[in-house]
């Protein structure tokens, strides 16, 4: 256990928790856009910056991402001050110009006192605030089927060498986990298509509903053992065969009874 | 201390006052379309009221690539961690008995977790086809 000030009040944490955990702990909330408790922390969005210091420190301070920074005995946290606010308008600022068509970026910003960036809007923008959610959730997935490409500017989400990733399996995970939402996929007439690939969805067998693709349900039969039969009908049509077996076993010891 | 849910087919009238008490308690609105327990019909006046088993050796925890599926130890509930869940839907798609569930409204998996320890369907069931006991 390590003891901290944050915000002023002293807390205990775990050694090497990360601060962002123990700062939410508190109530206090400090906007993160790439944090999530599936994957990895990477500090890669910046807005969960905090104020550290330390007695010793003689008032040097520094700004640190909570989200990667290990709680430490004796350590000052300070969440909002009027330098870190600034420092997170100008980032929203800066992503408002490259995510013009993300609500959430544009709520964050309007709650920051900004109505519009005042950068110029990247028209060809593709919303993504390069947080890498989606490749960090594709690899604690075992799949890692896509990464960044190319480098500088021209960097961009997608699968090896630009092309439609061979390895994904269309689980939709990705594009769930992007705080931006700008992961497209759809789904039409029992077929998934995401990342310029198509997958098969598996139709219930009884009424043809859709919840996964079979290279997903392949996996998890590979992966995790789960057997093959688990995935022919939809959860609708389970229930409806789970009453209807246990029902038939409450008659049959009716039966026995009377 | 440990505890079972119990689900006695033989008693259940299909008043579906579980289904009801279910939503309010997790969603706060009367709908029955987003309860976790959903009581069958499987012939005239028979019903099962069908919900999670919390299984022993379960499926959905067994599919889910992002642990987002624990069992409480206290509660016996397996539940699901809304911060780790991705809302990949394997667990849906994996459950042999179709007891993890899409929460259409807000487009998320839901499952049960017992109330954290007093589910609100047994306290609620008028004939005792639900009951969550302590066993040992």
């Amino acid at each position: 256990m390590v003891q901290m000030t944050i915000n002023g009040k002293v807390v205990k944490a775990t050694e090497g928790e990360m601060l962002l955990a123990v700062i939410r702990r508190q109530g206090i909330d400090v906007p993160a856009l790439c944090d999530h408790a599936a994957v990895e922390p990477c500090g890669s969005c910046r807005m969960c910056l905090v104020e550290i210091t330390r007695e010793d420190w003689n008032g040097w301070k520094k700004y640190v991402t909570s989200c990667l920074y290990p709680s430490e005995d004796g350590l000052i946290v300070t969440t909002h001050t009027p330098e870190l606010q600034e420092i997170r308008r100008n980032i929203l600022d800066l992503y408002m110009a490259r995510c013009p068509g993300s609500e959430l970026i544009q709520k964050m910003g309007e709650e920051y006192g900004l109505t519009r960036t005042s950068f110029k809007t990247i028209p060809e923008g593709d919303n993504c605030i390069m947080c890498y959610a989606c490749t960090r959730i594709c690899e604690v997935l075992g799949r890692s089927a896509i990464s960044a490409v190319r480098r500088g500017h021209a960097k961009v989400i997608s699968g090896p060498f630009g092309d439609p990733p061979p390895d994904c399996i269309g689980c939709l995970s990705c594009a769930h986990i992007c705080p931006t939402d700008v992961i497209e996929w759809h789904d039409q007439d029992g077929v998934r298509g995401i990342w310029g690939r198509t997958f098969d969805l598996i139709a219930c067998q009884q009424c043809g509903k859709t919840i996964i693709t079979r290279d997903f349900a392949e996996y998890l039969k590979e992966k995790r053992q789960i057997p093959a039969d688990y995935f022919d009908i939809c959860d609708d049509c389970k229930r409806v065969e789970l009453a209807r077996k246990m029902g038939g076993l409450v008659d049959q010891a009716k039966e026995v009874a009377s | 201390m440990m505890f079972r849910y119990t689900v006695n087919p033989a008693l259940c009238t299909g008043c579906r006052t579980c289904e009801l008490a279910c939503a309010f308690t997790h969603t706060q609105e009367q709908k029955p379309g987003r309860s976790r327990i959903y009581p069958i019909a499987y012939g005239p006046d028979r019903f099962v009221p069908v919900t999670c088993l919390q299984c022993d050796d379960a499926a959905c925890v067994k599919s889910c690539l992002f642990d987002a599926l624990k069992r409480n130890e206290t509660t016996g509930a397996i539940e699901l961690d809304k911060d780790r869940c991705v809302n990949c839907r394997a667990c849906v798609a994996a459950c042999p008995f179709g007891c993890a569930l899409i929460d259409d409204v807000h487009d998320e998996v839901v499952k049960c977790d017992l109330c954290g320890g007093s589910p609100a369907c047994a306290r609620f069931c008028p004939t005792k086809a639900l009951v969550y006991k302590r066993i040992a």
